[in-house]
């Protein structure tokens, strides 16, 4: 924290800002010149903290990623398709097999060479570990050194998508040495631009610029990250000029940052949904027309743009802009009179109102504000909903078990790679062993079924698309939002929002003067 | 005197150890299912797998009996292993004591403050009882009194960080991070030692051989502070004890809400991560605390004020 | 504590006024019928109006209904609360007083360690151990686990005392047992102590109350519960801070009400 200089600023600030009579108006950086500061140091205001001691098999993986310290073999967004990382090339050998070619020249910052010993230590660490990460549990990935440059990866069952398991970052690839340590260590273990100089728990951490990064010399010469959870303090420090990013600022807060005057300031959809998830293994639900009188109810775009004040994005099905197949449609207006017509050819009506009850939990701040909304919509068409507000864990058996009515979920359909079919199959098949809706559809389950030997991503993506149109059309759940990611920086350049979380320090960030 | 101190600090042991069987039975005991917290604390949207639970357990020794799980740990805990965190898997004296510190200074800050501000306030309004400056610090230390430390916080935070941003709203590190909290912190005990202080104070004056000196013309200054400061510092002192432990309980909020990583917030993040040894270890630690505080201010009562050895029972 | 209220008179006299018109608001603010359920998502954050008086949140529910459900559910816990806090720790405070003398020396040993624990961390305690989700029970649980130790401790020390007295021994030498002298002797005189420690407590129950729910461990949203009300409005800070000041004020004005008129009761005591 630097002393004196900054105080004096933000007593200037508040003096002017008092005389303004407004405060929200105040602060902003001056529009710089633009030109690229060489040997900068860069400080972000992070949104999640390293909870977990950044162990890569965690979701600490993503904060590793984001810092520029760890690479996998492959690199991957939201358009699906597998780019070369660490690995230059891949080719399925065999229905169970892939042979990756490694990047020659490639040092981990503690000197030693990417090899293929070291890669197969990395991958056979992280499938073994207690509780393996979503790209590679269940799958029996093993990893096996083929020839000086290339390792050959097998699973239990032909896997046409194991490239885009390997883009996850829980599949980083660290130095051998890391793996001494459980969790492994991550201080000058990884490939990427930048190496961790010192950690502060959950609550900074310091790093400097990898100067035998193979993608080219880094612009920046060290981060500071700082871990801040609470995101009004983040836009306070970010407006202070305490930091040069700042991530997933309050909406009302981000709205200040503007290009005017001098900011980065992106939104992107993120790839999760917040949907209303109906138990139709049991009645009410069970009948599809209350289930549609439920989705006619909700005015989706309320939702998103009054309950949530423009932080989430209408959803109109299961999967939003944030993917290359999502749908971009606006949802369907709400349609009270014909939610009330279905209500009564269901037998619900004034008389004999429909009563639910709808669970939610806290965790994601934005749940219970969006179910109080519901009620409300609810309310309007005759249908009474309890809220229940409780701990996600306490109830999860209940909702597998389908002792629940109504529950209110937030969830990435993208399970840490770019592909929608493990969730499809886990959250929507028969055989789902995480189908909440319990909803079976056998026309369903035929539908997705090519996924499993279709390696090509337009044709998978055309069957995520009918897939989704499907659940539409059976009206399982009600999808209500999709989420957004946001960021803002002040005078940064190469500085871009990845909707995955995978990606924010890399070699081309810099500063601007 | 002494017998009674060497009474209470023989059974702090025996309190220990019965506050470490309780903090360790309740969490297991109450069927809380910590290998699926454990799980969601790694990969917050993982599927709860049976094997994937099974195989947690297996990790961190969850499925042998109770009385097993205890006096293993017991038996790491006497000689200062302390176990590893569910959730990091490191060493949780590396989490716990670094936290320890913290709280430290910021409790220690809080106090310092908090005697600084409320013993003179108490001594002064003491003077002219009725008066406007007796009027002005009775009103504000019974506000301080009804103001809960996440009201306060949050309203310095809003007047402070947002309307006028001239200090940080949350983290530990600078001097200017440590204002709002230490001010937050501070409050509660500042009122109670003003009016346990003014109190005193008057009690003081009343007395017959300082209503003498005072009559004899002895600066009235001196007087104050010679006869009604004195006094009034041994009820400091005696609550000093009980601020400590309720210092750590307003240091709970305060650290949640200023995101201090402090013993608080650790405990209250390993909590709501079912993060156990991390939550007993901390309990422990507090309880600890909390006792020998609260021995260490009847010491200093003792001392301070002989005539209260008769009424310590 | 009893001097401070003897000493400043005229503040105490002018307070009589203002704490008469205190309870007077809050009383008809919780038999107030107000809708504090009904969500209005094209009204947020509305400024002060007729059919608002105090404006509506984030999602457009009038804040004055939800300040004055608030009311019923904070006073309602507190006094449900406290009533089983005094309960117990008289109970127990008798029990000890006359189960001989180490029985009593451990009573005081474990009250001494359980009044040193706050209560936000027994709440965390609580939470940590229970099964299901916080709630009022949870909260409930979290309030007595150590709130009935300043009554014990008080009937403790009242009961060795008043066994002491003459009269008490005059009943034991008449062959009376424990229990009767209990209710019939001690009991009675301590009524008038508890009642004054009751009211001392209330404020303690009613921001604990307030503060487990602001951490998030205690009533969970859309409840309205100040405390879990402060801290929602937290996070629109920036666009609608009355949404902090106004629950923040409700805790502290409560609290503050309930301090006063418990001091001017005990005033009304000491000096009949």
């Amino acid at each position: 924290m630097p002393g004196a200089p900054s105080t004096r600023r933000r007593i200037g600030l508040a003096l002017a800002c008092a005389a303004l009579g407004l405060a929200t108006a105040c602060g902003g950086a001056e529009a710089g010149s633009g030109v690229v500061v060489p040997d900068a140091q860069l400080t972000i205001a992070m949104q999640f903290s390293p909870d977990a001691g950044y162990a890569v098999d965690t979701d600490d993986a993503f904060v590793v990623s984001q810092l520029g310290v760890s690479e996998s073999l492959v690199a991957s967004g939201a358009d699906g398709i597998a780019r070369p990382s660490l690995a230059t090339a891949w080719t399925q050998t065999d229905p169970r097999t892939w042979r990756f070619t490694l990047r020659p020249g490639v040092r981990f910052q503690d000197g030693t060479p990417l090899n293929p010993a070291a890669v197969v230590k990395a991958l056979t660490w992280v499938a073994g570990v207690s509780a393996p990460p979503r790209a590679v549990k269940g799958i029996g990935l093993t990893a096996v050194a083929d020839g000086a440059d290339a390792v050959k990866v097998s699973t239990t069952a032909p896997d046409p998508i194991l490239p885009l398991r390997l883009s996850s970052a829980n599949t980083a690839i660290l130095a051998p040495a890391a793996y001494a340590s459980n969790p492994p260590r991550i201080q000058d273990t990884g490939t990427g631009p930048m190496r961790v100089t010192a950690t502060n728990g959950t609550q900074s951490a310091t790093l400097a610029r990898f100067d035998g990064y193979w993608g080219g010399r880094p612009q920046l010469a060290g981060v500071t990250a700082n871990y801040v959870s609470d995101p009004a303090a983040r836009a306070l420090s970010l407006r202070a000029g305490d930091v040069d990013i700042a991530q997933e600022l309050p909406e009302s807060a981000a709205l200040e940052f503007t290009e005017s005057n001098g900011y980065v300031n992106q939104t992107v959809a993120a790839p999760r949904t917040d949907s209303l998830m109906l138990n139709q293994s049991a009645p009410p639900f069970r009948d599809v027309r209350v289930r549609q009188a439920i989705t006619k109810a909700i005015d989706r775009t309320a939702l998103g743009e009054q309950a949530l004040a423009g932080s989430a994005v209408p959803a109109s099905e299961l999967f939003g802009p944030a993917v290359a197949w999502g749908s971009q449609e606006p949802p369907p207006a709400p349609d009270v009179e014909g939610a009330k017509a279905l209500l009564a050819q269901a037998g619900f009506g004034p008389q004999n109102p429909l009563r639910v009850d709808l669970g939610t939990y806290a965790n994601r701040a934005e749940l219970p504000t969006l179910a109080t909304a519901v009620q409300g919509m609810l309310r309007a068409v005759g249908v009474e909903a309890t809220i229940q507000v409780a701990d996600y864990d306490a109830k999860e058996p209940d909702l597998l078990a389908g002792r629940y009515q109504m529950y209110l979920l937030s969830r990435s359909y993208l399970l840490d790679v770019p592909d929608a079919g493990a969730t499809l199959s886990s959250d929507y098949s028969c055989q789902g062993s995480y189908n909440i809706n319990r909803y079976c559809s056998p026309a369903f389950d035929a539908l997705i079924a090519p996924l499993g030997a279709t390696s090509d991503p337009a044709a998978r993506q055309e069957i995520f698309t009918r897939a989704a149109a499907r659940l539409d059309a059976d009206a399982v759940g009600v999808p209500l939002v999709h989420t957004q990611a946001n960021g803002v920086g002040s005078k940064v350049t190469g500085y871009t929002v990845d909707p995955l979380a995978k990606t924010l320090v890399t070699a081309g960030l810099a500063k601007t003067g | 005197m002494s017998a009674v101190l060497a009474r209470r600090l023989l059974a702090l042991p025996a309190v220990l150890f019965l506050a470490s069987v309780l903090i360790f039975l309740l969490p297991r005991a109450a069927g809380v299912d910590t290998a699926r917290a454990v799980l969601r604390s790694r990969l917050g949207e993982a599927e709860p797998d049976p094997d994937v639970l099974a195989a947690i357990r297996l990790e961190f020794g969850l499925d042998a009996s109770l009385a097993e799980q205890y006096l293993l740990w017991l038996s790491h805990a006497v000689v200062g292993d302390l176990g590893n965190s569910f959730v990091t898997r490191t060493p949780v004296s590396g989490l716990l004591f670094p936290a320890l510190g913290v709280s430290l200074v910021l409790t220690a800050a809080a106090l310092v403050l908090a005697a600084v501000a409320g013993i003179p306030a108490g001594v002064w309004s003491a003077r002219r009882p009725g008066g406007r400056l007796d009027r002005a610090v009775t009103a504000t230390s019974v506000l301080g009194v009804a103001t809960p430390e996440f009201v306060l916080g949050t309203v310095l935070v809003l007047v402070f960080a947002v309307v006028l941003p001239l200090l940080p709203a949350t983290g530990w590190g600078s001097v200017a991070q440590a204002v709002l909290p230490v001010i937050t912190l501070a409050a509660f005990p500042a009122a109670l030692a003003a009016q346990l202080t003014r109190a005193e104070t008057v009690d003081a004056l009343a007395r017959p051989h300082v209503v003498v000196a005072r009559s004899k013309g002895i600066a009235e200054r001196a007087v104050l502070w010679r006869h009604g400061g004195r006094l009034a510092l041994t009820s400091v002192a005696s609550l000093s004890g009980l601020f400590f432990g309720g210092l750590l309980g307003g240091a709970v909020v305060v650290e949640v809400v200023f995101a201090v990583p402090g013993l608080g917030g650790l405990l209250y993040d390993s909590v709501v991560g079912q993060d156990l040894p991390v939550v007993q270890s901390a309990l422990l630690v507090i309880v600890a605390a909390a006792g020998v505080a609260s021995i260490a201010a009847e010491g200093l009562q003792l001392a301070l004020d002989p005539v209260s050895r008769s009424a310590a029972v | 504590m009893s001097t401070l209220a003897d000493r400043a008179t005229p503040t105490w006299r002018s307070a009589r006024v203002a704490v008469a018109a205190a309870v007077v608001v809050l009383v008809v603010l919780a038999v107030l019928p107000l809708d504090a359920i009904t969500t209005d998502l094209s009204g947020r954050f509305a400024g002060p109006s007729l059919a608002h008086p105090l404006g509506t949140d984030q999602l457009g529910r009038d804040v004055l209904a939800r300040l004055a459900a608030g009311t019923r559910l904070s006073v309602g816990f507190t006094l449900v609360a406290l009533a089983i806090c005094t309960g117990l720790g008289t109970l127990l405070g008798v029990l000890a007083a006359w189960a001989g003398r180490a029985a009593g020396q451990a009573f005081q040993r474990l009250i001494d360690v359980l009044v040193s624990v706050p209560a936000i961390v027994v709440g965390l305690v609580v939470v940590a151990a229970s099964e299901g989700p916080p709630g009022l029970d949870t909260l409930l649980l979290a309030v007595v686990l150590t709130g009935w130790t300043p009554f014990a401790r008080l009937t403790y020390q009242l009961t060795v005392r008043e066994r002491a007295r003459e009269y008490v021994e005059g009943a034991v030498a008449v062959g009376a047992g424990p229990l009767r002298i209990a209710f019939r002797h001690v009991l009675p005189n301590l009524l008038r102590p508890l009642t004054a420690h009751a009211c001392l407590r209330f404020s303690n129950v009613l921001l604990s109350l307030a503060g487990l729910s602001f951490l998030g461990l205690g009533v969970q949203p859309p409840t309205p519960e100040w405390g879990a009300m402060l801290d929602e409005g937290r996070q629109y800070m920036f666009a609608a801070p009355q949404l902090v000041l106004l629950p923040a004020a409700a805790i502290v004005g409560t609290a503050l009400l309930v301090t006063v008129l418990g001091r001017l009761v005990e005033r009304r005591w000491n000096s009949a």
